[in-house]
């Protein structure tokens, strides 16, 4: 221990006290989200995101004309003052029809990716934190899974629970899990090795303590991250069976089935096609946006 | 003499190693026939080089991984086949410092949760109380209460390894294994966290062991030394006497590589430099483990382990002494 020395003279009270410069501490969430902020596509993404889900959600409540209201004395009709974008083939408000669309597409994405994460990180989890032979039976079963096309799924569940925005959602979710599980496993297996996990089991957590607050904290990140490019994925894949003809049926209206009904038209009214298909591009850009943004803001590399 | 803290007996680990498809199952005796006893309020210092087994040792007493032979005596109970439900309650009582204190604490929890969360395991307190004792407790190990909602990241390194000691100090623990406490550290903090863990051990009357390759180090916190090699305790006897005059050859080596401040003292001069290098552990040597290096070795060393036997008030596993 040193002596103090002549050199030397103790601060005094007061003086510590000044000297005591005080850091706010940060919550982990309110550090990604103050990151989050600096990355000005992210924001503009989650500004776009947000507006969109607004707009899809009040547009057809408030809209005049209801989403299947059929009129084929005004089919096909430009944008006018009555029908800012015009009307479709039925004569049906063509703004309506899109943003009653979009709810659907929407609600299929993140519903869906819901499901998805939920079923993908317990599965995930549980495999690659218990590991040995129950981890080995249940990656093969993913295997399995996996190895099968979603598409024979699909149909297969639309030919028994009909073409509804259920089956889609079942059809999405029947493999959707699987890379989300992967990841999961994958994350788990390095993590559960680390010291801190160790660490928490010598100070008395039990099993499931371990698994879903030490170590699922920690692979957050990439879940997070991964949700974000499931929902465009999602939206994306419900757009392509409504297309081909085997995902929500009319009346009702989702982004893939208006891009469908145009596909008929497309030489002589291009604008019914163009709707849709923009709305389809403005939420999957704005989620790579939001997913892209997050992912950095989660694994600050080098920040401290 | 009262009963010990914990004994141990002829305990083993033993870790298959993977082989090619078609070579022989090989295995690594990481833990070969230890048995040792540590009373209450004592400190054994284990040393040893790298790889000797000695932080498995600590694991295995600890039943972080199942040891594969022997027995743990904790407190009289016999805890080595226990399940994990039954272990509960006395992992309570036998609790672990860890060596990185950058790895050891989980990035995604504030210190106060760090601290809290022993206790919330074993139900202790309620939610007030908890957060008092955590402060209480943050003191204790020389850290600013009003840190308890910062970050791991946000701290150095012999602050991290208060917050690891702080967090096992929670739970009362009667017996603590620190793996390396010291070796993550630089000089000056080690200084530090030592005096901590003594004055702890004053405090409190907790029995520690104390894994380390520095050998100053232990010598300043162990009443005891056990000295492995190839996963056997080739040594074992008070710190005083294994320091002066260590009788393993082993330990000898061991004792006289520690630098001394003068260059020109006798022990400079008498420097036992060991030839060879440390045999492979799957390849262990048939007899004791050190025959291949050692100057004084025999056919009898060649042939089979000698066992501790008491040698000038200290143990020790060498045929020179039979």
């Amino acid at each position: 221990m040193l002596e103090p020395n002549e050199y030397f003279e103790p601060l005094g009270a007061s003086e510590k006290r000044d000297d005591y410069i005080p850091i706010a501490s940060k919550s982990f969430a309110r550090d990604v989200w103050e990151r989050f902020c600096t990355n000005k596509r992210a924001l503009a993404g989650l500004i776009l995101l947000a507006v969109i889900v607004a707009v899809a959600m009040i547009g057809p409540l408030v809209s005049p004309y209801p989403y299947d209201g059929m009129d084929v004395s005004i089919a096909n009709q430009g944008p006018s003052s009555a029908h800012w974008l015009g009307t479709d083939q039925m004569g049906r408000d063509e703004l309506t029809r899109v943003l009653y669309g979009a709810r659907i597409s929407l609600t299929i994405g993140f519903v869906s990716t819901a499901i998805n994460l939920l079923i993908g990180v317990l599965y995930g989890g549980i495999s690659g934190y218990i590991g040995g032979k129950l981890d080995m039976v249940m990656m093969r079963i993913v295997d399995v899974i996996f190895s099968i096309p979603a598409m024979i799924y699909i149909i297969l569940i639309m030919l028994i629970f009909g073409s509804n925005v259920y089956s889609v959602m079942i059809g999405i979710c029947i493999n959707g899990w699987v890379n989300t599980a992967r990841l999961v496993r994958g994350q788990i297996v390095a993590l559960k090795e680390r010291e801190f996990a160790v660490a928490a089991f010598t100070l008395g957590a039990s099993r499931m303590k371990i698994l879903f607050k030490h170590l699922m904290i920690n692979t957050l990140g990439p879940i997070i991250v991964n949700a974000t490019l499931m929902v465009p994925q999602a939206i994306f894949n419900e757009a392509f069976l409504s297309f081909i003809g085997i995902g929500i049926s009319a009346p009702q209206a989702s982004l893939g089935t208006l891009a469908q009904d145009a596909k008929m038209l497309l030489s002589r009214y291009p604008m019914q096609m163009v709707y849709p298909v923009t709305v389809i591009c403005l939420v999957i850009f704005a989620l790579n946006f939001i997913g892209e943004g997050l992912e950095e803001a989660l694994n600050p590399k080098g920040a401290r | 003499m009262s009963e010990p803290v914990l004994r141990v007996e002829h305990l083993q680990k033993i870790f298959p190693v993977k082989g090619g498809l078609f070579e022989k199952k090989k295995v690594v005796h990481a833990v070969n026939d230890i048995s040792f006893s540590i009373g209450a309020g004592e400190t054994l210092g284990i040393v040893g080089e790298s790889g000797c087994g000695k932080s498995t040792l600590g694991r295995t007493i600890l039943k972080i991984v199942e040891p594969d032979g022997g027995k743990i005596i904790f407190k009289g109970e016999d805890i080595t086949s226990l399940s994990r439900a039954k272990m509960h309650p006395y992992r309570k009582q036998m609790q672990m410092i860890f060596q990185d204190p950058y790895a050891s604490l989980n990035p995604r929890f504030t210190v106060g949760e760090m601290i809290a969360e022993p206790m919330e395991n074993y139900g202790m307190y309620d939610k007030h109380e908890r957060m008092e004792r955590v402060q209480a407790l943050m003191e204790t190990v020389g850290l600013k209460p009003d840190h308890i909602r910062r970050y791991p990241h946000e701290f150095s390194g012999g602050q991290r390894q208060r917050i690891g000691i702080a967090r096992t100090l929670a739970l009362d623990p009667e017996f603590i294994v620190c793996d390396e406490p010291f070796s993550a550290l630089d000089v000056s903090i080690q200084a530090q966290i030592i005096n901590l863990l003594e004055k702890i051990q004053d405090e409190k009357k907790i029995s520690y062991i104390v894994v380390a390759h520095d050998l100053n180090a232990v010598r300043h916190i162990s009443h005891n030394i056990g000295v492995m090699y190839l996963g056997h305790l080739v040594e074992i006897g008070p710190a005083d006497k294994i320091y002066s005059t260590p009788a393993h050859p082993y330990t000898q080596a061991l004792i006289s590589s520690i630098p001394k401040a003068d260059p020109n003292a006798q022990g400079m001069m008498n420097r036992i430099i060991l030839q060879g290098e440390i045999p492979s552990p799957i390849n262990a040597p048939r007899g004791c483990p050190f025959s291949t290096r050692c100057k004084h070795c025999t056919e009898k060393c060649r042939e089979a382990m000698p066992a501790l036997r008491e040698v000038d008030s200290r143990q020790v596993a060498c045929t020179l002494y039979e």
